[in-house]
């Protein structure tokens, strides 16, 4: 750990529809990790950033308020803040990417850009449960899936990652949700998807899993169309009564896809440690089907698998934060890859 | 008393520092992009703030007060300076208070002795956002109306300003309304105003109430099809 690093982060992430904020020491303890859901995008069947932009604006200073008062802090104690920059939601990034600045601002505090990727490759530096080491250090693979995105990195150092692979379509977390929307599962589908499956038999069907793509990539794409062409050919009666098969096997495919790449990427590094991040981390059979690769498995919990705050507080831990004022001008990022040497 | 005001629902950015005893002195900074031109809220805003308080001897941590013009206008730009303010305001402690954008716009309008003030921000999408002062009072209700649906709001002689004033000028006079020429810092929306507004209230609002005053539900479109 580094000897300079500051003694207690506040750190905001607002790139998708959670408004997140967190309090982290420099050595990686999670001392508050606040997750505000906005629920709200359920019944849109998808994140809508309008309205996922509007309940950051509401929500993220009661989430540091929040987050100060179950560390047990104040903003007196706070060294340095830190805030998700790209990429994401345009709209929603500025929420607080503002909130982080001005917060910042009016304290004289440092402020730390960090980019969303870097924060889940980040999570697997934290201390949990009381633990004296973090998750996993480097040098490990990195799997990181989630609705947002699907990517293979080779974690070397604390402070970057370099792509092995990354989808050319569809994430993982939105196969999963398009095919239990086809499934007629409520969104968020992959959980709905997840326990569907368990009553299903996943060798029933067969779905392609993408191959001869170059290097480590993915594509998700076909194996959607996959399952809404057995939909229509089963018709509804019939598909009704084979979900759980359908689900099971749909899951199958997609768990293959994302295993297959680990192992050829644990194999292509000589690696010895897998790490995985995203909401697709907290999949069950996923989690079962890479302990069966022989790596180390770094799998953070649940809380900060999905976005979170704290992840992007452990990520800030190793960039160089800017001093007050140099800040005053970021801006937010979209998309692009700020983070990749 | 200090009082840091700024307004960001137009394109413009407009930022002011005003010491309560010495109101006249008020200092201002603003960018106004040429029509098409990119905002500058996000990378200006807060810089502006920190060199008119720097210029004044002074640091966030001095201000008592933060205003903020909640609108109607460009959704993206209101949350920037909302959220700052919002956030200035827990950071250094400071109370807050919110400005509506038309009334900052009719305040600063300067019309003639008995004549109705209506402020005009460009909605975007063929509408205008509307709203109607005599004096510190508001006789016409914020709204969105299509510029050519003006005409129906009864508003002959009134002084028109505001950028929609400006785009819509065929429409607002067509509907009787005076509009300043085009130069004129009328259509400009004031931090000086925004903070001297501020001055007046007798506190700072609960956080929690502000927010932008959109005017528009949000469309729901998801953010991938
Ligand atoms: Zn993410």
């Amino acid at each position: 750990m580094r000897t300079d690093a500051p003694t207690l982060i506040l750190a905001l992430e607002t790139s998708c529809d959670d408004t997140c904020a967190a309090v982290v020491s420099g050595d990686g303890d999670v001392l508050a990790n606040v997750i505000s859901s906005q629920g709200i995008h359920d019944a849109y069947g998808g994140v809508v950033p309008e309205i996922a932009s509007r309940h950051h604006l509401e929500l993220a200073n009661a989430a540091v308020d929040d987050a100060l008062r179950t560390a047990g802090a104040t903003l007196d104690d706070i060294d340095l803040v830190a805030v998700t920059q790209g990429p994401g939601l345009v709209g929603a990034l500025l929420v607080g990417v503002a909130t982080a600045k001005a917060i910042a601002a009016a304290r004289g505090l440092p402020l730390a850009p960090v980019d969303h990727l870097q924060g889940h490759v980040a999570a697997n530096f934290l201390r949990v449960d009381g633990a004296s080491t973090s998750i996993l250090e480097p040098p490990f693979v990195c799997l990181l899936a989630s609705g947002g995105h699907t990517l293979l990195a080779r974690v070397e150092d604390h402070a970057s990652f370099s792509v092995l692979g990354r989808t050319l379509d569809d994430a993982a977390g939105e196969a999963f949700d398009k095919g239990a929307r086809l499934l007629g599962l409520p969104f968020p589908g992959g959980p709905a998807l997840e326990r569907l499956a368990r009553d299903g038999d996943p060798q029933a069907f067969k779905f392609p899993v993408a191959r001869g793509l170059d290097g480590l990539d993915f594509s998700f794409a076909g194996v959607k169309t996959a399952l809404l062409y057995r939909v229509r050919d089963l018709g509804e009666l019939e598909t009704t009564a084979r979900r759980a098969d359908l689900a099971a096997s749909y899951q199958h495919a997609i768990v293959e896809a994302l295993a297959e790449r680990c192992e050829q990427a644990l194999a292509q590094s000589a690696g010895e440690r897998l790490a995985i991040g995203g909401g697709v981390a907290a999949n069950g059979p996923l989690r079962t089907r890479l302990a069966t690769l022989g790596a180390t498995l770094g799998i953070p919990p649940r809380a900060l698998c999905t976005d979170n705050a704290a992840m992007i507080a452990s990520a800030a831990r190793f960039v160089a934060a800017q001093p007050f004022p140099d800040y005053l001008a970021l801006d937010a990022y979209a998309s692009g890859e700020r983070a990749l040497a | 008393m200090i009082v840091l005001g700024f307004d960001t629902a137009t394109p413009a950015t407009a930022v002011a520092l005003l010491d309560g005893a010495a109101p006249g002195l008020a200092s201002e900074r603003r960018h106004d992009p040429m029509p098409g031109v990119r905002p500058g809220h996000a990378p200006l805003l807060l810089g502006y703030a920190h060199e008119l308080l720097h210029d004044a001897g002074l640091t966030f941590a001095d201000v008592d007060r933060i205003a903020v013009g909640l609108g109607p206008g460009g959704f993206t730009g209101l949350r920037i300076g909302v959220a700052t303010a919002r956030a200035l305001a827990q950071g250094a402690g400071a109370e807050l208070v919110g400005v509506s954008t038309l009334r900052t716009l009719a305040m600063a309008a300067r019309p003639a002795p008995g004549q109705n003030v209506l402020g005009v921000v460009d909605a975007r999408r063929g509408e205008v956002f509307v709203g109607g002062w005599r004096g510190a009072e508001q006789v016409l209700a914020a709204r969105a109306v299509a510029p050519a649906a003006v005409a129906d709001l009864d508003v002959a002689g009134w002084l028109a300003v505001g950028d929609g004033a400006l785009r819509f000028r065929d429409e607002l006079e067509g509907a009787g309304c005076v509009v300043p020429e085009d130069s004129s810092p009328r259509h400009g929306v004031s931090a000086v105003m925004v903070c001297e507004i501020a001055l007046r209230a007798d506190r700072g609002c609960n956080r929690e109430l502000v927010v932008p005053d959109y005017l528009r539900k949000p469309d729901a479109v998801r953010s991938k099809p």
